[in-house]
């Protein structure tokens, strides 16, 4: 227990002194907040303009229209960027220096990844605000505040599945020399499987039975789908579950191959 | 002004005339370009990573589309085929651009920030030339060869068979979207002058050149007009591939000229104004 407070502690401080450092760059928190709404609204006009023009999707124009307003917010609050310079640490032997610290290297990560998100959101909820303001009248929308909490939550888990995601591909560089091209395969992959390029409930029926339960859909898509609707309460129930689930086997992974690979790890001065 | 005093011998002017002033930066950009060559042949692995990173890319921005038209059989007077030839058109120019522009305006900030300007503005070169075209990835052509396949697919799956001057058509509008884009770009970039940094600026960009993966009428009137005029991608990929299917008259490919025209010259102003602001970082 004493650990874990002190952990939080250290965390806590940490996370005070990277919003700090990083409030240095906050005219570039907003141009890349202003860069990465513009393809969820390309998206959104493109099937606008489909629905509109008579195709006949398995989603409305409400659905779509809600989905790629709110994507842009759950693409941020649940992103990463540890891998590549995880990798670096451990690669060009950063990570000597933590190993005698009474704090983990992680931590540190953690502490950035809040800190950014934090700042980021300053930048990025005007910017959804106006969009959502132009498109008030054709949304979707949770009435109770329930759906919202459930929300809240299923946005935490997919933050912290992506991270413990991006850990076990950064601790793969305690064995690999490069790990840049997996860790670019990984974004590929994952922008389709997610749903943040295109509403997975636009795939065919084919891939459905994959599609729905692969750990992808829990990072982005899933909760996205809980403020845009369709999910039924039963639906809600499943996928959080499944989501937790996932959480808890990439937890348990990540941490078995960090403690694994730091008794592998062998950089100059460890 | 006074005579300005020299103690360097009189010497002939670099060049006879303007023809020849051209002629000797075509001759440079040759050398950057044999340079990046061999470069490249020193890092094969980099260039394999392209490749299949570009594939990949290729392939993933072909699914909405396929998607999108198991719904539908045409959108607004576009089939399935004809926007894959675009995909293809798309693939073209950004590998276009990704190999020859990219590597110098994501160096901007470099250039200007931490004083490196100084040592180009030495050298007897056009430095805006030099600043824009002295980088070169070639690797990224492997994209355009892909790309140039997919526009090859598009066009025999659309049954479209370009005459000469439709041929002609597309490949001005092509010339004129990439130096509208590039100008675009560099303009972005030459902002550095005076914000410092510009590295987030080009993600921007990168972000709106997405919209060139669609024909311009699936867009909102007002977004058209932005993708027209004010970040001209659909010069790059909607007309061209649209005077190959044979609905453009030359009017636009006048359009296209002037256009380019006028932004080849107001970023030469932009460049010149900013020229004259650089304080230099280092002296």
């Amino acid at each position: 227990m004493d650990t874990v407070v002190r952990n939080l502690r250290v965390l806590r401080r940490m996370t005070a002194a990277q919003i700090v450092q990083q409030s240095i760059y906050r005219g570039a928190w907003i141009i890349f907040m202003a860069a990465n709404i513009c393809v969820p609204i390309i998206s959104l006009l493109i099937w606008r303009t489909a629905i509109a023009n008579g195709a006949q999707l398995p989603i409305d124009d409400r659905y779509v229209t809600s989905y790629f307003v709110v994507l842009s917010f759950v693409t941020m609050a649940t992103s990463s960027w540890l891998t590549g310079f995880l990798a670096n640490d451990i690669r060009l032997g950063k990570l000597s220096s933590w190993m005698v610290r009474p704090a983990s290297l992680l931590l540190t990560f953690v502490a950035n990844n809040v800190a950014e998100k934090f700042l980021k959101l300053f930048a990025l909820v005007p910017m959804i605000g106006v969009l959502w303001w132009i498109f008030r009248d054709s949304m979707n929308l949770p009435a109770g505040p329930d759906r919202w909490a459930v929300f809240a939550v299923s946005l935490v888990l997919g933050a912290i599945l992506v991270f413990t995601i991006d850990i076990l591909i950064a601790s793969l560089a305690f064995w690999m020399d490069d790990v840049t091209a997996l860790a670019q395969a990984r974004v590929l992959i994952a922008s389709v499987l997610s749903g943040a390029v295109v509403p997975l409930a636009l795939m065919p029926d084919w891939s459905r039975g994959f599609v729905d339960n692969q750990p992808f859909r829990y990072t982005v898509s899933f909760p996205v789908e809980i403020v845009a609707g369709g999910l039924s309460g039963q639906e809600l129930l499943v996928g959080l579950g499944i989501q937790a689930a996932y959480v808890f086997v990439f937890g348990i992974l990540a941490r078995l191959v960090w403690a694994v690979g730091i008794r592998a790890y062998s950089a100059v001065g460890a | 002004m006074s005579e300005i005093r020299t103690y360097a011998d009189n010497r002939q002017p670099l060049d006879r005339n303007w023809l020849h002033k051209q002629w000797r930066h075509l001759r440079l950009w040759r050398r950057f370009l044999l340079q990046a060559v061999v470069r490249e042949t020193h890092y094969r692995a980099h260039f394999a990573t392209t490749l299949l990173v570009g594939l990949v890319q290729l392939g993933l921005g072909i699914v909405p589309i396929l998607l999108l038209f198991g719904f539908t059989q045409e959108v607004h007077g576009w089939s399935r085929a004809e926007v894959i030839t675009l995909v293809g058109a798309y693939q073209i120019i950004t590998g276009l651009m990704a190999a020859f522009v990219a590597p110098n305006l994501q160096r901007m900030t470099e250039y200007i920030a931490e004083g490196e300007l100084d040592g180009v503005l030495l050298r007897p070169v056009s430095s805006q030339l030099y600043l824009t075209l002295r980088w070169i990835n070639v690797a990224e052509l492997s994209n355009v060869a892909s790309g140039i396949a997919v526009l090859v697919i598009g066009l025999v799956q659309s049954g479209a068979s370009p005459n000469v001057p439709q041929l002609l058509q597309a490949f001005v509008l092509a010339v004129c979207g990439l130096a509208l884009l590039s100008t675009v770009w560099s303009a972005m970039s030459f902002l550095a002058f005076w914000l410092q940094s510009v590295n987030p600026i080009g993600f921007i960009y990168l972000n709106l050149v997405e919209a060139g993966r669609y024909p311009l009428v699936f867009f909102p009137v007002p977004v058209r007009a932005f993708l027209t005029f004010a970040f001209p991608v659909a010069f790059a990929t909607t007309y061209p591939v649209q005077a190959l299917a044979g609905d453009l008259g030359w009017t636009p490919v006048a359009g296209g000229i002037a256009l380019s025209v006028v932004a080849v010259t107001l970023v030469r102003m932009l460049w010149r104004r900013g020229l004259r602001s650089y304080a230099s970082a280092s002296s």
